[in-house]
C-alpha cells in the first residue's frame, strides 16, 4: 500500500470522473423515478400508487406469480447444477476449462436468440407436439407457449450458468482429502455429498441462488416472448403500464417494487452468507 | 466418488444448456417457413433474408458502435477507480465499491425506464445519448471488478521500483502498470462488449424511432413474424460469439474473471 501525504487528492482525482458519472447518470434518474412513484403529475406527496398496486387483484397476481416462478427456477437450477458442478470441480484442469467454456457460452448469446429456441421446441408444430402427435398421445397440439411451464423452462435455460459457475468455484476449494476421510470413516456417497460437499459449498449456492432468483424476477425477454400479455410478470407489467397504458405513475410504482424486491433478496442472502462465515 | 448418476447429471445439464442452440442451428437451414419440427429440406434463404432486412443491418451497426463506445468509456473511467481501490487504503472505499456495484443490483429494465423518463422525456436528450449513458453505467461493475482482480495479481513493488528509479507516479502507471494489465483489460473489454451487445432490458425503453439495438429489433421482429429468419440470425450471432469467446479464452483465460 502506498502511503503518501497527498493521497486523498490522488484518490479523489482517480475516482471522481466515474463517481460523478454514476451519480448524475444513474442515481439521479432513479431518484426521479422514486419521486414519480409518490408524486402523481396532478398533486402532492401520496402513497396511493403503492396502495393501488397491492389492492389491485391483477398486479397482486402478477407479483406473486413472478416470485413463485423465480423460486421454482432457482430450485430447478440448484437441483440440476449441484451434482454436475461436483463432477466438474473434480475434473482434470484441461477438460474442466473446456467444459466450463461451454457453460459460459450460452451466457454470452443474447436472450432473444436463446428464448427463440423454445418457440421451436414448444410451438404448435414444435418438437414436443410433433412427438406427442406421432405417438398418438394427444389428438390436437397442446398449447405450451404462454404457459408458466414455458417461462420456467426458458428462464432456467437462461440462468443455469449463473448457478453452475459459483458452485464449481466453491467446490474447487474442497480438498480431496476431506472427501476421502469421510469415505474411509464409513460414509457412503450420498451421505458424503449431503453432509460434507453441500455445507462446504454453501457460499457458492447462496451466491448462485441470489443471481438466479434476482435474474428470474427481473428478466424481460423470456416472459415477453413465452408469456406475452396473457401471462404477465413484473417486467412485462412495467412495460405494459408505461408503453401501452401510458400510466407513468403506475409504471414507476411497479419499477420501484421491482428494485425493492431485488434489494431485499440481495440483502437477505448476503446476511445468510455472512452468518455462515 | 464420481458415480454414474453424476455423469448422467452432467449430460442433462449440457443437454439443457446446449440443446436449444442445436435446435436453432437446425431450424435456420430448414425450408419450411412455419418452423415445424423436424425441419424439411435445406435452404440458405433465411440467411439471405437476414442480410436483406435493413432493420437488422442498421441495428447491428448501432449495437456495434454502442458496445465499442460504452466499453471503452467504462474502461477509461473504471481503470482509475480499480487502481484507487486496490492500491490505496481509504475510509470511503466501501462506499465507492457499493456505488460501482449498484448498476448490477438494479434491474436493467428499471434503469432503462428511469433514464427514459428523466433524460429523454424530461431532459429532451437524444435516444442514442441515452443508450450510451445507460450502457456505460451498467458496464462499470464489470470493468471495475475485472480490472481490480488483474491489479491484485500485480506486485505493487514493481511500480514502486519504477518510482524509486526516478519515474513519477503517472509515468510509472503508464509505463509499468498498464502494460502489465493487458490481459485484464482485454478480458474486461470482451466481457463489457458482449454485455452491451446482448443487452435488451436497458435498451428496450431507450430505443427510439430509427435508433434500435440488434437484440431489441430481433424482439420486435418476433412480434410480427414467426419464421426461421431469427434462427438464422441467432446462428450467425452464436458463431460470432464462439469465435470471440474462444479467442479470448485461449489468449487470456477469460473464465477466471467471470
Amino acid at each position: 500500500m502506498i502511503r503518501r501525504p497527498n493521497q486523498t487528492r490522488t484518490i479523489i482525482l482517480l475516482v471522481s470522473p466515474a463517481f460523478i458519472f454514476v451519480l448524475v447518470f444513474f442515481v439521479l434518474p432513479l431518484i426521479f423515478l422514486l419521486s414519480q412513484s409518490v408524486l402523481p403529475e396532478d398533486g402532492g406527496f401520496t402513497l396511493t400508487g403503492y396502495v393501488d398496486f397491492f389492492q389491485s387483484r391483477v398486479s397482486r397476481i402478477v407479483y406473486l406469480r413472478t416470485l413463485k416462478l423465480g423460486l421454482i427456477v432457482t430450485g430447478i437450477c440448484v437441483l440440476m447444477s449441484y451434482p454436475a458442478a461436483f463432477v466438474l470441480a473434480r475434473m482434470p484442469a484441461r477438460r474442466r476449462s473446456f467444459l466450463m467454456s461451454l457453460v459460459i457460452l450460452p451466457l454470452m448469446t443474447n436472450a432473444v436468440a436463446r428464448t427463440f429456441a423454445w418457440l421451436i421446441i414448444l410451438g404448435r408444430r414444435g418438437m414436443v407436439n410433433q412427438t406427442l402427435l406421432s405417438l398418438d398421445l394427444v389428438e390436437n397440439p397442446v398449447r405450451f407457449i404462454f404457459t408458466e411451464t414455458a417461462i420456467v423452462l426458458g428462464l432456467t435455460q437462461l440462468f443455469l450458468p449463473l448457478m453452475v459457475l459459483p458452485l464449481v468455484s466453491a467446490m474447487e476449494n474442497i480438498p480431496a482429502d476431506v472427501l476421502e476421510a469421510a469415505r474411509s470413516l464409513g460414509a457412503n456417497r450420498l451421505t458424503t455429498f449431503i453432509r460434507i460437499v453441500v455445507p462446504l459449498s454453501s457460499d457458492g449456492l447462496v451466491l448462485g441462488a441470489t443471481l438466479v432468483f434476482t435474474g428470474s424476477v427481473t428478466a424481460f425477454v423470456t416472459p415477453a416472448i413465452l408469456g406475452g400479455s396473457r401471462l404477465l410478470l413484473m417486467s412485462t407489467l412495467l412495460r405494459q403500464k408505461a408503453v401501452i397504458l401510458f400510466d407513468q405513475h403506475a409504471a414507476a410504482v411497479v419499477a420501484v417494487v421491482m428494485i425493492l424486491t431485488t434489494l431485499a433478496v440481495n440483502l437477505l442472502l448476503r446476511l445468510l452468507r455472512v452468518r455462515q462465515v | 466418488m464420481v458415480s454414474r448418476w453424476m455423469v448422467i447429471s452432467l449430460v442433462i445439464l449440457y443437454g439443457f444448456l446446449l440443446g436449444p442452440f442445436i435446435i436453432i442451428f437446425m431450424a435456420s437451414f430448414g425450408a419450411n417457413a412455419n418452423l415445424a419440427f423436424p425441419p424439411q429440406g435445406f435452404t440458405l434463404d433465411w440467411f439471405a433474408n437476414v442480410f436483406e432486412t435493413s432493420q437488422f443491418i442498421d441495428s447491428f451497426w448501432i449495437s456495434l458502435q454502442l458496445a465499442l463506445l460504452s466499453t471503452i468509456v467504462s474502461l477509461i473511467m473504471g481503470i482509475p477507480v480499480a487502481y484507487a481501490l486496490v492500491r490505496f487504503d481509504f475510509a470511503a472505499s466501501g462506499l465507492v465499491e457499493t456505488v460501482f456495484s449498484a448498476p448490477i443490483l438494479v434491474p436493467g429494465l428499471v434503469i432503462g425506464f428511469a433514464m427514459l423518463n428523466f433524460f429523454v422525456l424530461l431532459g429532451d436528450m437524444h435516444v442514442m445519448t441515452g443508450l450510451f449513458i445507460g450502457h456505460t453505467a451498467i458496464l462499470f461493475p464489470y470493468s471495475v471488478r475485472v480490472i481490480s482482480a488483474s491489479l491484485r495479481n500485480l506486485d505493487p513493488y514493481v511500480e514502486d521500483a519504477a518510482v524509486s528509479l526516478g519515474a513519477n507516479r503517472l509515468r510509472g502507471f503508464l509505463l509499468v502498470v498498464l502494460p502489465n494489465m493487458q490481459a485484464g483489460i482485454a478480458a474486461a473489454f470482451v466481457l463489457g462488449f458482449i454485455t452491451s451487445f446482448n443487452n435488451v432490458p436497458v435498451s428496450l425503453f431507450l430505443s427510439g424511432p430509427g435508433v434500435t439495438t440488434l437484440p431489441v429489433s430481433m424482439l420486435s421482429y418476433l412480434e410480427y413474424y414467426f419464421d426461421p429468419t431469427i434462427a438464422a440470425l441467432s446462428t450467425l450471432l452464436v458463431i460470432f460469439t464462439v469465435v470471440l469467446v474462444q479467442t479470448a479464452e485461449r489468449l487470456l483465460g477469460l473464465s477466471q474473471f467471470v
